[in-house]
């Protein structure tokens, strides 16, 4: 992958605000607590101004100052731009944010457009666009150009000399995006109905002739435009080279045996951790405000009452105790979180100016003015220790991120020192031990570093090591030797494995091995989880949630969608390794007996899952029990107040959207899987949550539950399992969807099998009989086509069964499925080998399976 | 906070944002020193340091306890020390304040309390005339003619402990003795020992043993204690098997009490207890804990001057409207991107002419921000803290660079999983026996990010020192990964290999990385500096050795001349000497007609004629020699002719 240089870009971002951008959409949305569909109205403009948004956002949320953008807006009712003051013409054309560095506010004032009444030429805001760009840049030449330009083409094109417009953007290197409102898209197939002519006109000139007609340019559909913004993406910043120097032996009196080696070095891991959030709180209305509000209501009825967020800001306070403290030692020994609030109350509160720094000896004081003592004199570099066998590192002592460390890439004799060193100690099989200080006075810090052979350099690669002090050496019982009471070796005991107990879970090892669990391109079988493909699912999570509430007004009615699929990928082992393990998994079951024992985690405290020595087991017990209890009386709140998202009044201000909900049913649909008899039973213990917000329940996640994969599970959308990529509320899109990704066909096939099921399962599950049927199909044939054969065949008799044996069960449900007959039984090897498939069930069997 | 905090904590502040902390300060450490003072532990032998001084056990455990407090009170300042001696005459003294009688023939030398500067100081005063005078320790505990009742010993100890200890403190005795037999022919007094110390247990109690052993006096475990020991067994651990025994010292080098003691140092603590999932309904329980954490300098607290003593000042942090000056309750934080200072004009917020704090006005039944359970969900995905195993690799598919932070140790739970040890040890056993390691998916904690493990497994060691158990090894994710910034450079010809393997075979150490050997010595500098101030003596920095500094003198002896012979052959390499910029360095091209020597600029350096060089020639020559290129001609060729005068 290349690396852009980061930032140095000029953004103009071009959008189309012309009286058609105001006809309304619906956008389908994440679904609604119970499941329901959930739909939002918004004109094209709302949903296009989303894009620019999430786009803007990037920029902020990257926070570079020479990340810039400006925006144009064309079809606007006036005209307000330098050409037009200077030149005339270039009507309806308006600079709406002068270029710099996107802010917040510029989120806001992108909020406040409407679409207009009139129609502007996009040819003519380009231009705009391009010669605000120039201006703004001047002799800039190393900066990066782009325009995007938002449109739905459904406003006239002055087709005349266009060709000198494009002539200028390849003059100027400017990248052209053009996303357009329902162009038609051939990679997703998209096609828009009832296409007006002059549209299709408009569309077909831009695509064929204007963009063909620009070097570097884009065109696509705005609905795969918005989806590409929420994939997940690395960024990897370019390592900064730190100057240092390699020092073996004493350079100081001994130069002739001793060596300095000039080297740079750069990190290698670096964790790459969220931008935090902010924090707000509602700021509670002042009589006077309220009075104020009354009054602006009776004078006009339209008005709203509106809430106010304050940002907060951390204030750190100091209190003293100045009391006499004699009687107080004994109690302050045991204090507690509690006692301590109260404590407050009696203390004065002191100015930071009045305190003295210092550390605490025992209970006794050592003030230290500066904060610190002096610090131990260091000298910057790096000085080698010695070298030690590598067989005797020990990885699990790595302690942090990983470094480079190169010779100095202008001086040759540097380079070719680390290179002969570092040959050597591969050629040898050692890794080098090191001090390290970054600089004159800075903390030492001790490390090893292994060599690295790349194709064309040669290096270091430095991991720290604990000092002494950073090892706890905790002891632990023996797990393979037991002593009873007269100190005699135990061979027998149920901690100890048996032999037959060893097999097992050889037999275990050996099934779960990855090795050859994963597909290529090319479908050939390779190494399963890398570290390279596996994105931080907290880190995209946050960023997706922080950006969406950037760019939508309310997250009731516009909720989170789910996560990317691919944040999810190393969240399950393989499922075909899986499923063909599960024999040595059953046997493992079987021959190790694990009881899970009375005592249930207690996740719902805050306390962490601590068991301390000294803690009597019978109040362990009690307390538990308490906060189970507490739990659930929480939770039967809930469902008190459980409410309907509100479907707030419609308002007239921008990304302000209103929501259609598609009636679903009636309340009885939204019974989910929670109540379902078989989920009862082992029913994870329920989370103990905060208080309520005053906010509607639409926000909570939902009560905990258990998936057919026995996970614990928790959500904001409890239609969609967190570790699902198909929800209940529309299996069949989400399957074909996933589909199309192509990699994740296992996964997909293992949750649209386990999603029909719970459906089918479920009450009143007749509504969606039809739907489920056509789930069924469908399933068959990708899991015919795509080699998923063993999947349905093990899935097809446990479905069967369910729907027969289990209570309730759906036995209707069943007969449905016999009547179509063979075309859903089990898949035969005869079917199977047309599709370059095998099977172990015979075309006799499958003809009886639905008798 | 204090470092002593933050050994409890697995992940940064980010992570624990939503987590209260405030469990952890609740939680001191109290330990009691009960020590024999019988006249085989008063008996005077050489010195094993050494031979000229004479030094007793009893001196020897006096010792040992003094350091382990000058330890503990840097890094757990909370923490309570007491020393309570036993089988000796001397009785309390009237000034010493004291709750509850103890029982004959035993001596509260320090009662149980938070340790201070005067406490150790008036420890390390008693050494010190014991050093002086060998015999001062028998005079100020004269031992008794005959052995106390270990019964009455607990039963002393449960006093102590009951009067001095806070309630909530994890309380141990550590008990110091070299009598093995205490009471050979009485079964009552052995009886009502291990009643007194199932009391102790019942209080909370827990005996960690140290025995003393001589090549004269063995100590055989099996003779008293073994079989009273075995009730305490249950309040170790709370998975513990009382019908295996709990882990006894037996010192047979008196110089290795402190290092055993420094094991048993810490509470053992855990940081996580979580299921982890082998595969479906196979599920086992582990507890975590963190055995390599980065020990940090504590950092300072404020304090005021009362005039009469320091008191340390309690510090509050709030979440603050500051328009308001109102405190929010953290219940009603919400979450969110950070909004412009200014509210927009259309906003008629009169109101707010003079504001401080950013606001977001939204109408009324609109949710602009997330709050604190859903951010907890954006962090997790939903996930619940437990491991899941994910499969099997060879064991170098972990490579060296595949690391970000500490590693984590795991150990079978048998209290939440019956069968865990069984599987966990069967697991344990595969995994030596196929060379594989382990992956899973974990959340170890309820607001962490999911993270991918690496599980290496720890072969039990023959010294006993590693705990046979699960490294788990937190992965990078790809976001964490950075590229190779430098593609090409120049590789080593085959000789000058050669001639640096030559100095590398001299100077391998064939132990490996022994942390034991590199004390750190920042910390070990400012504790030095500290306890200097806190005695109110004088700190000499010069008197200080640092640990982890490189032997130079065993280099040279052992690698001198190969490493003279690798250097000339560096030297000569002709690729070598010219400073010549890399390729794919963003130099403009023709850089290479800049490119001066080495022995170039030392020539024009000798003549005086540096500023022949061209500028660009001259920044050629800085930046191989990692000096600054900033500034205009004369600034370079000064920072060249300074680099002349040093090479």
């Amino acid at each position: 992958m290349a690396v852009e240089r980061a930032g140095y870009t000029v953004t103009m971002f071009v959008v189309d605000v012309s009286k058609s951008m105001g006809a309304t959409r619906t956008v389908e949305l994440p679904p609604g607590p119970n499941g329901e569909q959930r739909f939002a109205e918004m004109t094209h403009l709302q949903y296009a101004l989303q894009y620019v948004k999430f786009k803007i956002q990037d920029m902020i949320y990257n926070g570079r100052k020479t990340d810039q953008c400006g925006v144009i807006t064309f079809g606007t009712e006036e005209t307000d731009n330098q050409i037009n003051t200077q030149h005339g013409g270039y009507e309806s054309v308006t600079e709406y944010i002068p270029i710099g560095t996107p802010s917040a506010a510029t989120l806001r004032k992108l909020d406040e457009l409407e679409p207009s009444e009139v129609f502007g030429d996009p040819i003519d805001a380009m231009i705009v666009a391009v010669e605000a760009q120039n201006k703004h840049l001047g002799n800039k030449k190393t900066w990066t150009r782009k325009v995007f330009l938002v449109t739905d083409g459904e406003g006239p094109i002055e087709l005349e000399d266009w060709e000198a417009t494009a002539k200028k953007l390849n003059e100027l290197n400017i990248a052209l995006t053009v996303v357009g409102v329902d162009f038609d898209d051939e990679e997703s197939g998209y096609a828009q109905v009832n296409k007006p002519e002059f549209k299709r006109v408009n569309e077909n000139f831009l695509r064929t002739q204007f963009c063909e007609a620009v070097n570097d340019s884009v065109i696509g559909n705005l609905d795969e435009a918005l989806q590409n913004v929420s994939q997940p993406d690395v960024k990897t910043p370019r390592s900064t080279l730190m100057q240092n120097v390699l020092r073996i032996g004493d350079v100081d009196t001994r130069t002739d045996e001793a060596m300095e080696i000039l080297i740079k070095t750069c990190k290698c891991t670096s964790i790459n951790r969220p931008k935090s959030f902010k924090k707000f709180a509602i700021r509670p209305k002042t009589t006077r405000e309220e009075e104020l509000e009354q009054q602006s209501m009776d004078v006009d009825d339209e008005k709203e009452v509106t809430i106010t967020y304050a940002q907060l800001k951390a204030r750190t306070e100091y209190y003293v105790d100045k009391s006499d403290k004699k009687d107080e030692e004994e109690e302050e020994k045991v204090k507690t979180e509690e006692d301590e609030e109260t404590r407050l109350e009696d203390m004065e509160k002191v100015e930071k100016e009045e305190l003295i720094r210092g550390f605490k000896y025992g209970t006794s004081y050592v003030p230290c003015p500066e904060g610190q003592f002096p610090k131990l004199p260091t000298k910057k570099g790096i000085d080698l220790i010695g070298f030690i066998p590598e067989k005797k590192f020990r990885r699990e002592y790595s302690m942090g991120e990983v470094q480079y460390i190169w010779g100095n890439p202008d001086n040759p004799t540097a380079q070719c020192a680390i290179s002969s060193i570092v040959q050597a100690m591969y050629e040898k099989g050692v890794l080098a031990v090191g001090r390290w200080v970054t600089g004159d006075g800075r903390d030492p810090k001790m490390g090893v570093m292994s060599p690295a052979l790349f194709e064309k350099v040669h290096c270091l690669l430095w991991v720290p090591m604990p000092f002494a002090d950073d090892l706890r050496k905790y002891t632990f019982p023996s797990l393979n030797e037991l002593r009873n009471k007269k100190g005699e070796i135990v061979t027998e005991h149920p901690y100890l494995p048996t032999e037959t107990q060893l097999e097992a879970m050889d037999d275990f090892v050996d099934a779960m091995d990855l090795m050859e669990a994963g597909r290529d391109e090319n479908d050939n079988r390779v190494e399963w989880l890398d570290t390279r493909d596996s994105y931080n699912p907290s880190f995209h999570r946050l960023k997706q949630a922080m950006f969406h509430c950037a760019v939508v007004a309310d997250l009731d009615t516009n909720p989170l969608p789910p996560p990317h699929p691919d944040l999810l990928r190393y969240f399950e082992p393989p499922r075909k390794i899986v499923k063909k393990a599960r024999g040595t998994i059953d046997n493992c079951i079987k021959t190790f007996n694990i009881k899970h024992g009375n005592i249930k985690l207690s996740f719902g405290s805050f306390i962490p899952l601590f068991t301390f020595a000294l803690i009597v087991p019978k109040v362990v017990k009690a307390t538990r029990k308490d906060g189970h209890n507490h739990a659930n009386d929480d939770d039967d709140e809930m469902l008190l107040l459980d409410r309907q998202p509100s479907t707030s009044k419609q308002s007239h201000s921008a990304s302000q959207a209103k929501i259609v909900q598609k009636p679903a049913g009636n309340d009885s649909e939204t019974e989910d899987d929670d109540d379902d008899g078989e989920m009862l039973i082992d029913k994870a213990e329920p989370v103990k949550r905060p208080n309520p917000l005053p906010t509607p329940a639409r926000s909570l996640p939902s009560l905990s539950q258990t998936d057919q994969d026995g996970d614990e599970s928790m959500d904001v959308d409890p239609q969609r399992d967190p570790d699902r990529l198909i929800g209940r509320t529309d299996p069949l899109g989400d399957f074909r969807s996933n589909l199309e990704r192509g990699d994740v066909v296992t996964k997909v096939v293992e949750d649209m099998s386990a999603v029909i099921q719970e459906v089918v399962l479920a009450p009143f599950a007749s509504r969606r009989s039809k739907e489920m049927m056509d789930c069924l199909t469908e399933l068959r044939e990708v899991c015919l086509k795509e080699d998923e054969i063993d999947a349905w065949n093990t899935f097809l008799p446990e479905f069967k069964r369910k729907c027969i044996e289990s209570s309730p069960g759906n036995k209707e449900f069943w007969s449905r499925v016999q009547k179509v007959g063979r075309s859903l039984s089990l898949i035969s090897d005869k079917e199977a080998k047309k599709n370059g498939g095998t099977s172990t069930v015979s075309e006799s069997q499958a003809l009886e399976f639905l008798d | 906070m204090a470092p002593y905090d933050d050994w409890n904590r697995v992940d940064d502040d980010e992570e624990d944002e939503l987590q209260d902390n405030s469990f952890y300060d609740a939680k001191r450490d109290v330990i009691l020193f009960c020590i024999d003072c019988s006249p085989s532990m008063l008996e005077l032998r050489p010195d094993p340091e050494d031979e000229s001084k004479m030094t007793s056990h009893l001196y020897a455990a006096l010792d040992s306890a003094m350091n382990l407090q000058k330890r503990k009170v840097i890094t757990g300042p909370n923490d309570s020390f007491g020393i309570l001696l036993f089988n000796t005459t001397r009785r309390l003294d009237k000034s010493r304040t004291q709750g509850s009688e103890i029982k004959k023939s035993m001596f509260l030398y320090q009662p149980i309390g938070p340790l201070s500067a005067p406490v150790i100081q008036e420890l390390i005063q008693l050494l010190h005339s014991a050093q002086e005078d060998p015999e001062e320790l028998r005079k100020q505990f004269p031992p008794t003619e005959s052995r106390v009742a270990m019964g009455d010993v607990f039963t002393s100890c449960n006093w102590v402990i009951r009067d001095g200890a806070p309630k909530t403190a994890t309380k141990r005795v550590f008990l110091i003795t070299d009598e093995d037999n205490p009471h050979p022919s009485s079964k009552q007094l052995k009886i009502s020992a291990q009643t007194t110390l199932e009391d102790l247990a019942q209080a909370g109690v827990v005996v960690e043993p140290f025995f003393i052993q001589t090549e004269t006096k063995p100590f055989d475990v099996a003779k008293f204690y073994s079989s009273i020991l075995q009730t305490n067994a249950f309040v170790d651990d709370d998975d513990s098997d009382p019908s295996v025994l709990s882990e006894s010292i037996s010192i047979s080098r008196i110089e290795d009490l402190l290092s055993q003691m420094r094991f048993r140092e810490v509470t053992k603590r855990a940081l996580f207890n979580i299921p982890f999932e082998l595969a479906k309904d196979f599920t086992i329980g582990v507890k975590g804990y963190g055995l390599v954490t980065e020990q940090k300098k504590g950092e300072y607290k404020y304090f005021v001057d009362l005039g009469d003593r320091l008191e340390v000042a309690i510090v509050k942090t709030g979440q603050l409207d500051e328009d308001r000056q109102t405190e929010i309750d953290k219940s009603n934080i919400v979450y969110g991107m950070e909004v412009v200072g200014a509210a927009a004009p259309s906003n008629d917020d009169d109101t707010e002419a003079d504001s401080m704090a950013a606001i977001k006005v939204v109408k009324a039944g609109q949710r602009p921000f997330y709050n604190a359970e859903e951010m907890r969900s954006f962090r997790t995905l939903g996930l619940e803290p437990g491991l899941k195993l994910l499969g099997f690799k060879p064991r170098d598919t972990l490579k060296f660079e595949d690391n970000v932070k500490h590693s984590l140790f795991i150990y079978p739970e048998e209290s939440s999983y019956a069968g865990s040890k069984r599987t966990f040890t069967a697991l344990l056993k595969s995994m030596i026996k196929k060379k594989v390691i382990g992956y899973a998916r974990g959340v170890l904690r309820r607001n962490s990010t999911p993270t991918i493990y690496a599980i290496l497994l720890q072969e039990e060691d023959v010294n006993e020192v590693d705990p046979t158990g699960f490294h788990i090894i937190p992965l990078p994710f790809a976001d964490d990964i950075r590229s190779a910034p430098i593609e090409e450079g120049y590789i080593a010809s085959d000789d000058l290999k050669d001639k640096a393997r030559a100095w590398i075979n001299k100077t391998t150490i064939k132990s490996g990385y022994v942390p034991d050997s590199y004390p750190n010595p920042a910390l070990a500098f400012h504790y030095a500096q500290l306890e200097a101030s806190a005695f109110r003596e004088e700190f000499n920095p010069d008197a200080f050795e640092d640990l982890t500094e490189p032997r130079v003198d065993l280099i040279h002896a052992k690698a001198g001349k190969l490493l003279k012979e690798w250097k000339i052959e560096l030297a000569n390499d002709h690729s070598a000497t010219m400073v010549v910029p890399v390729t794919g360095s963003k130099r403009k091209a023709g850089g290479a007609a800049e490119s001066i020597s080495v022995v170039e600029v030392k020539a024009r350096f000798e003549d005086g004629s540096l500023a022949k060089f061209k500028v660009d020639q001259l920044k050629a020559f800085c930046r191989s020699q990692n000096l600054s290129t900033s500034g205009n001609k004369s600034d370079l060729i000064q920072r060249v002719e300074d680099w002349c005068k040093l090479h």
